[in-house]
């Protein structure tokens, strides 16, 4: 797995230098610097993490509860504003994004909860206990506002459920309240006057349903990105020749639509090498979860497993249109500081997991 | 409740391990399938991903690779440099000068910022953020793919301070545009018109596309289509700001416009202006406070080119280029203003109707010898007044009484003698028709004379037929002898512009051929020795009128301005060059109250007339006071010779 993961950070390096290259007047390694900073704080997290029992995270689930709670809070009280959503804390030399952490500490804490009420998974009330655990930091992402970081632990909720062993019939009854919840607040509500999204958070959601429609609007993104992804052709039109990119035509591209970036640099065979870095990435951590020694163990692997196939899937469907526009970023890849060093440490609890395997 | 199992012993672990922990994660079943709906939602995600990537990269990657370039592609139209109007020795007349202009894409700027935008650059260009928004709108609405052009003719210092701030005002920006110079001032402003943006109704035509610069009244207008030129193309690269990346392609170069050269002396055109105003200076020093406009037409009579055409009230045509100030345009457009300020915008010289007055007399007499109801030589009595069927008709001057031939009735302008010419007209019976009006008709009355430059007036011939048709009521259907009476002395009904007399002039000049009036000779490429694109010309063609008849008005013309009874000799009795010509006084009811008008027309030198000069002051009194110098004024320009004496007879 070390193999994919190695190959898959510096393919990714490589591409967002690419990306980046002429983003920035005069220094065209700026970003790479940076996320090359990132990218070794992060190992060094990695390495770190290695040699901590995960045991450990489920005896003090109470305690990481708490800090995640406490950093969200944080946030919300003293974070730094951008484009209209709290969601940073700025420390000096970079800016902190604790709800990408905090992807990790909820994974840990549910399955921990999960976890230690062992046989009690069958029964409806670990269910709604965990739902309730969740559903604080979820609904203070979501204030922050950042919708899909919320959607991402609401994942993450699904997928410890699922691993830990809930009843069919529970999570079916989950998935159809969410569902509900979901055709509530995109159409129903807003019919009847009642916003519980801001229309253009609404906007960004269903557009991609119908780009036609409203060609400035919301859906602009949606077009350039398409239009950025199919120009890329077969093999790509190089770094110089993105116009999409470097002509600022696509927005973001070095976040949330990077992918779209590299697929108009490298093309078809560029972005494919990406998405096989990412299957080869996610298929050693199933591999992970089916070996895993405790039920515990097993269940945070298929949180973080499943978190991040679920960021890899909205992030690059949205940029090829088969998915809602979210601010979720593509893991290893979008320049990000707390993404990346949260995502690599992740992988170490995955290593870590897998090497006290059965 | 822990329970330790025992570790098969050939199996190795890494870790220790940690006590407190439940027993081995067997795979069961439920996990197994659990983990197996993992791997298929795996697969299937990524399946998804790799087929709609085929689908947009591969399968229709030249169509998205179309779209990324036509994003950033932009086309520019390159408009052209209008052609320049010169006089007939080649000075411009109308130039080029070049402009800056401020445009925006409409694609380029997002809806929501728009308000800012206009109330930003309202503050740097000192235009209201409503008009601004005006002009967007109402172009948008035309063509919304084209840049708005939103101000014409901005400082350089505006169009430094926009371009460095070109990320505030996202899709904007400045171009270089021709507008119209006009490097001798205020001349023939009406006769050459203006040049103007094109309207929603002409982009409609589809003859034009939004934003052209088209000709809109005028020579500008009625010779677009030589001056307009043809535009270029060019691609230029830009980023989603609408900011310009690198340097325009050209596709096409644009085809500057073709000159037109006039017929037109600017001298002259400039003599004609002043002398008009003095004309009116000369009308309002006689007591006649009303004298506020007129017309001097100066044709010749050879070819019926026109060498000047003045009409005042007048207009700077610099009012209508670049920044345009409505305010300045209100007494050309406005129809308020335009009747308070006395329309400046009209070329009265085309479009101006006066009764002619005396100065119509040598139709009445060409009219009459032609229908041998007198002779040249026949004497007739003229008296201070007539009675005809009831009413008195007076003479200008109450004391004549002798008779006179008809020249010497011409230089005199004895009215009586031409009520009786009139009166025979009435007499003729019926089966004989009109012929005065016939014959009026034939030397171009009440109808266009063809002039080059549209919107001209064809005036009102008077016959028995036009009062049917127009009247209501019984007594006034009928044509009366008091009619055909006051026809023939010009008066009553009868309607003509200067332009008409002029040619009328001509024709006694000229020894009987109607000129068609002109005032473009060619059109020519733009500079100094341009190859002639066409050539303007119209041949005069010949009206039926026995030599010795006209040479008996001619010679009523001539002394009408040398002999001691001459209505004009105080004029011209002392001007080195001989000319002949004839006053007019015509009565005209101005909004109730009757005004004289003051006429003169004539030609000189009479041996070989090469000037015809007709001179109209409105509301100015007799003829011999004001349009009479007027015209002199022209003459000495044209000649370069000085009156050497002149006094004002107060005649007709």
């Amino acid at each position: 797995m070390f193999a994919a993961l190695i190959a898959l950070v510096g393919y990714g390096l490589w591409a967002v230098d690419g990306v980046t290259r002429h983003d920035v007047a005069g220094d065209p390694e700026y970003y790479i610097y940076r996320q090359l900073v990132f990218a070794v704080i992060g190992s060094l997290g990695m390495i770190g993490v290695l040699f901590v029992d995960p045991e450990y995270y489920r005896r003090y689930r109470k305690v990481l509860y708490a800090g995640l709670i406490f950093l969200l809070l944080l946030v919300m009280a003293m974070g730094t504003d951008a484009r209209g959503s709290t969601r940073w804390i700025s420390l000096g030399f970079f800016q902190f994004q604790p709800s990408e952490f905090g992807k990790l500490l909820l994974a840990i804490v549910l399955a921990g909860v999960l976890a230690t009420r062992g046989r009690r998974i069958g029964e409806w009330r670990t269910v709604a206990v965990a739902v309730g655990v969740a559903a604080l930091p979820t609904l203070l992402v979501f204030m922050q506002p950042d919708i899909g970081t919320a959607l991402v632990y609401g994942a993450i909720l699904a997928a410890t459920l699922f691993f830990a062993g809930a009843r069919w019939r529970h999570l079916g009854i989950l998935a159809a309240v969410a569902v509900l919840v979901g055709t509530v607040v995109l159409w129903l509500a807003p019919a009847l006057g009642i916003d519980i999204l801001a229309p253009y958070q609404r906007a960004r959601i269903t557009a991609f349903l119908h780009p036609s429609d409203n060609p400035q609007g919301a859906a602009y993104n949606i077009n350039q990105s398409i239009t950025a992804v199919g120009s890329g052709g077969s093999t790509g039109r190089g770094v110089a020749g993105a116009t999409q990119t470097n002509l600022d035509y696509l927005p973001e591209h070095h976040t949330d639509f990077v992918f779209a970036s590299i697929a108009e640099q490298r093309g078809f065979v560029g972005a494919s090498v990406l998405l096989l870095l990412y299957l080869l990435l996610i298929w050693r951590g199933v591999r992970v979860i089916a070996t895993a020694r405790d039920p515990f163990c097993a269940t945070v692997a298929g949180a973080i497993v499943f978190a991040l196939l679920f960021q890899i899937f909205v992030n690059v469907g949205m940029t090829i249109g088969i998915a809602p526009i979210t601010g979720i970023p593509l893991p290893f890849v979008s320049v990000g500081g707390s993404a990346m060093v949260t995502n690599l440490i992740a992988i170490g609890v995955l290593q870590a997991i897998a090497m006290r395997r059965r | 409740m822990a329970t330790i199992t025992r570790i098969p012993p050939n199996r190795t672990r890494f870790m220790p391990r940690t006590p407190g922990v439940e027993g081995p994660y067997r795979m069961t079943p439920q996990i197994a399938l659990r983990l197996g709906v993992l791997g298929a939602i795996v697969l299937f995600v990524f399946a998804v991903l790799f087929f709609r990537l085929w689908a947009l990269q591969v399968l229709a990657g030249e169509t998205y690779l179309a779209a990324a370039q036509n994003n950033q592609l932009r086309t520019i139209r390159i408009e052209a440099p209008r052609g320049p109007i010169y006089d007939d020795k080649g000075r411009t007349i109308v130039g080029n000068k070049l402009a800056l202009e401020v445009r925006v894409w409409p694609a380029s700027l997002p809806r929501r910022q728009r308000a800012r935008f206009f109330r930003k650059l309202s503050g740097v260009l000192g235009v209201p953020a409503a008009e601004l928004q005006k002009r967007f709108r109402e172009q948008l609405k035309a063509d919304p793919l084209k840049p708005v052009t939103l101000e014409e003719d901005v400082s350089k210092d505006v169009a430094v301070y926009l371009r460095e701030r070109q990320r505030e005002y996202p899709g904007l920006t400045i171009e270089e545009t021709y507008l119209r110079d006009y490097p001798l001032g205020s001349l023939a402003a009406q006769l050459l018109g203006h040049v103007g943006s094109v309207t929603p109704e002409q982009v409609k035509s589809k003859k034009f596309l939004s934003g052209d610069h088209v000709g809109q009244s005028g020579i500008e207008s009625s010779f677009d289509r030589y001056l307009r030129g043809r535009a270029g193309q060019a691609v230029l690269r830009v980023d989603s700001l609408g900011r310009p990346r690198g340097r325009p392609r050209f596709s096409a170069f644009s085809e500057m416009g073709l000159a037109v050269r006039l017929t037109v002396d600017a001298d002259l055109q400039y003599a004609s202006q002043k002398a008009l105003a003095y004309g009116i200076q000369a009308a309002r020093n006689d007591h006649q406070w009303a004298a506020d406009g007129g017309a001097i037409v100066a044709l010749d009579p050879r070819t019926g080119a026109v060498k000047a055409m003045a009409s005042s009230p007048t207009f700077d045509p610099r009012i209508y280029v670049g920044k345009v100030n409505p305010r300045n345009l209100k007494p050309l457009l406005d129809e308020r203003t335009a009747e308070e300020q006395n329309h400046p915008g009209l070329n009265r010289a085309t479009s101006g109707l006066y009764p002619p007055g005396s100065t119509w007399k040598p139709v009445t007499a060409l009219a009459a010898m032609h229908n041998r109801l007198v002779s040249a030589y026949t004497p007739l009595s003229c008296t201070g007044s007539m009675k005809i069927d009831g009413t008195t008709f007076k003479n200008w001057d109450p004391y004549a009484n002798e008779s006179m031939t008809l020249t010497h009735a011409l230089a005199a302008s004895c009215d009586t003698y031409f009520y009786q010419l009139g009166l025979d007209f009435y007499n003729l019976p019926a089966q004989y028709g009109s012929p005065f009006q016939e014959w009026a008709g034939a030397v171009g009355f009440g109808k266009a004379t063809g002039f080059d430059v549209g919107g001209e007036e064809t005036g009102l011939l008077p016959t028995p037929q036009w009062r049917r048709r127009t009247f209501s009521s019984e007594i006034d259907k009928l044509w009366k002898s008091g009619d055909s009476v006051q026809l023939a002395i010009g008066q009553k009904d009868l309607l003509v512009t200067p332009l008409q007399m002029a040619r009328f002039y001509a024709l006694i000049a000229n020894g009987g051929r109607l000129v068609t009036p002109h005032v473009v000779s060619s059109v020519e490429q733009a500079g100094n020795r341009g190859a002639v694109k066409a050539i303007f010309s119209p041949p005069p063609h010949q009206v039926n009128v026995r030599p010795d008849e006209l040479r008996a008005v001619q010679d009523g013309l001539y002394e009408a301005t040398h002999a001691s009874y001459g209505t004009s000799s105080g004029v011209f009795g002392a001007f080195p060059v001989p000319i002949a010509g004839k006053t007019g006084t015509a009565e005209k009811s101005v909004n109730g109250i009757m005004f004289d008008q003051s006429w003169w027309c004539g030609y000189g030198p009479t041996s070989k007339p090469e000037l015809v000069v007709c001179a109209l002051i409105e509301n100015g009194g007799h003829g011999g006071t004001a349009a009479a110098p007027a015209a002199l004024k022209v003459f000495e320009s044209y000649f370069g010779k000085r009156a050497t004496f002149q006094t004002y007879v107060p005649s007709d």
